[in-house]
Order: structure tokens, then sequence, then C-alpha cells
């Protein structure tokens, strides 16, 4: 016994000595944090309900009902069924609550204090914020898979290139970080949950009407149509929907993936910034 | 408890090796809107390894931001601090590896179970699964947690959770421990436990601790050393022994109305007093000022027994115009020192 403790205990020592390493540090934090936020998420009925709730309403009371109606129309949706012409849009809201609400564990453990545990480890600060960043970019992914999963049943059908399905994920993606971004920025500086869940209301509704999710560009007003054209959601419906559901493409990916990338790399270096600038004076 | 080694510290720089924490001018400011508070003005203090100390002071003397400062959650606005030998500034990362800390709130997650906690601990410091499983069962034992180990921690008490706190402070089998307010808001028989536990740390495994309290009693139980600290400077230190040894004999407290100035100036002249002060038994006005007006009281420490200066103390009160309503003698206690060196009462 006291053989084996003094082995193991050596083994620490000499790990403690060596160290893992700046990067080994950093992975592990991430890894550590992630795994954390993971299990609460899975222990937590009302996040998942919560994130999941208002598309499944949208695509069963509003998709199936308009889907009737627009059926008439023939040039409403070209190519693809309402079902699956609806279903990018609510796939990508779906992204947008989940990193917001993912946000809340950010905004939860500074507020609460919890974060100091973490400040003091010897992992780094970045660390934090990417462990948080990476569980919220999980559990977005994984409730857009629900969605995709929700709309076949439906009757939305799937393009069956896989090529073109990892682009989609590709594009949930990049405009899910771009939110993860800005849920940081907004979980560093906000005092408490009541102003930070007031940016879902903000964000919600406009994001899904002032872009094509429901409805084709041309058939949008033109004041309306021009604002569309300013939501980063817009250009990630029009490439997920020729992606996902090979729905004639209204902008083209040339334009959509570099205006995404840019979108997203902004609303990161935002939430970068906001971050560092509040866990340098945490108390 | 199973006597395990400290895992063996990273070369440190050159220093007085038994000296764990060192502390020369330690400031820091706040901007509290057009104003700079400094919450730590000027900390000196020392810690010797595998000792107690007890940072004692009132709620906002500036005890907490120096431990922040300590565990490297802020650095200092200027001074030098040094945990382990190491810089907590230049080397934060050598100071994170090496102490453990809880912290004023409690600061649990409810939705995960006690061994969640601890083993999520165990892994922000990379230590090896093997060696996170031996520990959280050695240390659920210390704090005598067995059975609610793996319920979520929102069904435990709060003596549970402080408990909790203390057992992910020691995972890491840190060299230093930062404990603020470790029994604060707890049932004398928790904060006993916790109290218990800490004084086997020190003794079975020379764990130096520093740890903020404002209960008195805390203080005298516990540390080796004790710093007074109030206005964010330590404005005296020593063991609790010298601390109270320095107050002379006896404590009289002389409770009454009438002309306080006149009786203090002609208490100092006796020979047989050491010293007196005034204080208000109130707390400061306007706190609680619907309660009953505030009534001064004289404290005077006197060089020798009370026995025989009491006749002339309640003569010269007479002389003096002060009517005492009540009057008590008693040795003196940590209270009485902290009482004369920042002329306030700390509410216990």
């Amino acid at each position: 016994m006291a053989v084996t403790v003094e082995k193991r205990l050596e083994t620490v020592n000499n790990r403690a000595a060596a160290g893992p390493g700046k990067w080994g540090e950093l992975a592990g934090g991430v890894y550590t944090l992630w795994r954390k936020h993971m299990k609460k998420f899975s222990r937590s009925v009302m996040e998942i309900g919560g994130t999941l709730f208002s598309p499944i309403l949208w695509m069963l009371l509003f998709g199936l009902s308009m889907g009737g109606m627009v059926r008439g129309i023939a040039d409403f949706t070209p190519s693809v069924n309402y079902i699956a012409y609806i279903t990018p849009g609510l796939m990508l809201l779906t992204c947008l609550t989940a990193a917001i609400l993912g946000g809340t564990t950010l905004l939860m453990e500074r507020t609460s204090g919890i974060i100091k545990e973490y400040l003091i480890a010897p992992i780094p600060r970045l660390a934090v914020l990417l462990g948080t960043m990476s569980s919220s970019l999980t559990k977005a992914l994984l409730q857009a898979i629900v969605i995709i999963v929700l709309g076949l049943l439906l009757g939305s059908g799937l393009n069956l290139n896989p090529l073109a399905f990892i682009g989609g994920m590709g594009i949930l993606l990049i405009y899910t970080l771009g939110f993860v971004g800005i849920a940081a920025a907004a979980a560093s500086k906000a005092r408490g949950m009541e102003s930070y869940h007031a940016l879902i209301g903000v964000l919600n509704l406009p994001v899904l009407f002032l872009s094509n999710a429901l409805y084709p560009l041309e058939k949008m007003p033109p004041v309306l149509a021009a604002l569309a054209y300013l939501n980063p959601t817009t250009y990630a419906v029009d490439a997920t929907r020729h992606l996902f559901y090979g729905a004639k493409i209204e902008i083209g990916l040339w334009l959509d993936i570099p205006v995404l990338l840019v979108f997203m790399g902004l609303c990161l270096w935002l939430g970068f910034r906001t971050f560092q600038k509040s866990v340098a004076n945490p108390a | 408890m199973t006597q395990i080694a400290q895992p063996v510290p990273p070369t440190a720089q050159p220093f007085r090796r038994n000296l764990a924490i060192e502390v020369a001018g330690l400031v820091r400011t706040f901007q509290n809107g057009q104003q700079a508070v400094r919450a730590v003005d000027g900390v000196d203090l020392q810690v010797e390894s595998g000792s107690i100390y007890a940072l004692l002071g009132p709620n906002g003397a500036g005890k907490t931001t120096t431990i922040n400062i300590l565990t490297t959650l802020i650095p200092p606005t200027s001074g030098l601090a040094r945990v382990g030998g190491f810089d907590v500034v230049k080397e934060a990362a050598q100071v994170r590896r090496i102490i453990g800390a809880t912290f004023q709130e409690t600061v649990v997650d409810k939705n995960l179970s006690g061994r969640d906690t601890l083993d999520t601990h165990g892994r922000l410091y990379h230590l090896p699964k093997s060696l996170i499983k031996s520990r959280i069962a050695e240390l659920t034992k210390l704090v005598e947690l067995e059975e609610a180990i793996d319920r979520a921690t929102k069904t435990y008490s709060g003596g549970m959770k402080r408990r909790l706190e203390l057992a992910r402070g020691l995972m890491t089998q840190p060299q230093v421990l930062f404990l603020d307010e470790p029994t604060q808001g707890l049932d004398p028989h928790n904060r006993d436990r916790i109290w218990t536990y800490i004084r086997q740390l020190k003794a079975e495994q020379g764990l130096t601790i520093l740890l903020t309290t404002h209960y008195m009693e805390e203080a005298e139980q516990l540390a080796d050393r004790v710093g007074i600290i109030d206005y964010g400077k330590i404005v005296k230190s020593g063991t609790p022994e010298e601390l109270i040894g320095a107050l002379g004999e006896d404590v009289v407290t002389i409770f009454g109305s009438g002309d306080t100035g006149r009786l203090l100036a002609s208490l100092r002249q006796q020979p047989f007093v050491d010293w007196a002060s005034e204080y208000s038994t109130g707390e400061t006005p306007g706190e609680d000022s619907l309660a009953k007006p505030v009534s001064p009281s004289i404290q005077v420490g006197l060089k020798e027994q009370a026995g025989k200066s009491l006749r002339p103390i309640v003569e010269l009160a007479e002389q003096a115009g002060f009517k005492i309503a009540d009057l008590s003698i008693k040795r003196p206690s940590l209270n009485d020192v902290f009482l004369k060196y920042t002329g306030r009462r700390l509410r216990d």
C-alpha cells in the first residue's frame, strides 16, 4: 500500500514539476469545463426544453398550416415543400437560442462566484471562456439535429449528398459561433439574469422575421428586404436551405460564406475582449 | 486520515524558507465612480510555514481583498506579495499550483453532486484520475460527508456546503490554504467541526493556513498569530497571548452617564492604570438609530489585579460627576485588544 501511494505521488510530483505545458493546461481546462457544463445540461430539463420549445411549435403549428396554404401558390417556395423551406430558419433559431442560453452558464458562474474557482486554478483564463463556448456550441448543434430529425418526420426530406450535409453543418457552426461570441460578451457584462434574458427576447423574433426564414426575400417589402440583408441569419438560411434541402439558392454561397465568416469573426472578437476585461477585475 | 506527502514544490526563488507568505507594502485601490478607494492600504504580514494566521477585522477592512491578491485573483496596485516563495504577480502560475482556497460566499454548483464538484476541481488541476479518486475518498471521510457525497449539492445544508468547499480546497494537497470567513453564518456545531478539521490539518500535514474572520473566538481558538486589520492596514499583530498579555492584568468596564472626558483624564493619571479608552456600546449612530440611546462606557486596563483599584476608580468617578450604572471586571480578551487598537467593537 505504502509503495503504491509513494509511487503514485512520485508520478504526481513528476507531473507537477514538468507540468502539462501551456497547451495541455488549456486543453485540459477547456475539456474539464465542457464536461461539467454538458453534465449539468443533461440534467437540466429547463435548458433543453427552453431551447427546443419554440422552434418545435413553429414547425408543428405554423409550418403545417402555412404549408397547406402556400401549396397552391406555385412559385412561393420554389423546388422544396414548405416544411423543408422553414426548417433551416428554425434550426438556426434553435442554435441562436442555445448559444444565448449557453451564455447563462458563464453569467451564472460569474455572478455566483464559481468562476473564482477556475480563475485561481492552474489553467489559462482563456480556458474558462473556451469551455463555455465549446459547451454552448455542442448544445446548439445537438439541438439543431433534433430539428432536422423533426423536419424529416414532417416530410421535409433531406439532401443525401454527404458533402452538402457537412457543408450545412459547417454553416450552422459558423453562425452559432457568432452568437456564442455575442452571448459571451453579454454574459461578461450583464449584472444579472433578467437583463441577460431580455437579450433572447430582443434577438429572437426580429432575427426570424427580418430574414428569409419564413418567406422569400423577393416577396418582402423593399425596406424589410433591405434590413434582412443586414441580418446574418438571411445568409445562413440561404446556404443551409440549399445545402440541407437542395432548394434553389437566392443569394449565393459565394456571398453567404464570407458574410458569415466576417460576422463570426467580429462577434468572437467582441466576446474575447469583453471576457478578458471582466476577468481582469472579477471582484 | 492517511498521511500523504506534499508534492515537491518546483524550485523557488531564494528566499527565507520558513516563510510561506510574505507581504510587504501591499496596496489595492478600486475605482468607485470618481473616487479611488484604498481597500488595502499598505498591508505587511508574514506567515511562517506550518502555522495558522488569522486576519481579524470588521467587514470592509480589506481582508477579502488581501486574500484575492494572495490567491492571484486580482493583481495588487502596488507592493509585494509572495506565496511559497513565488511572486503572486510574476509567478502567478506557480502560486496557483501550490494553493487552495475557499471563498467568502458559498460557491458550489447546486445541480452537481459533491463528488462531481470535487472531481471537476481535481481535473482543473490536472490530477491523475486515480489520485482524484483516492483524494475524494479521504476528504469525504475527513469532512464527514460520506453519506451525502453523491447527492446534488442543492440538498446540502449550509454547513455541509462549507465542508464540501473545504474538501475542494484540499483536493490538490495545497501547501498554503486560504480560508475567507470559513465559518460565517454557521451554527456552533458546524463551526466546531470546521475548527476541528483545521486543527487536524495543521497538526497532521503541517499545512500553512491564512484565514480571515470577524469572530474573535475563531482567531483565539485557531491562530498561532493574529493580525488586526482595519481600514486596509494591519494595526497590530502577534500571538493571541502576546496581544492579550500586552493589555495588562484585568480590564474594568464602566457603564454609566456623565462627563466621560473628565473621568478618562483623571483615570489616566493613576499609577495603577495602564490605559483607558471610551467607546459606545451602540454601533455607529445611524445604523440602528431606533435602538436605545447610545450609552457611553469606559474601559480601563490595569497594571495589577482589579481588587485593590476598584475603590479608587469608583471614587474618581464620583469626583468627576460620572454616574456608574454598571461595572464589570474581566481578564482581557482579543475583543479588548481589538477595541484598544481600533477604538471600535467587533460585532460578533
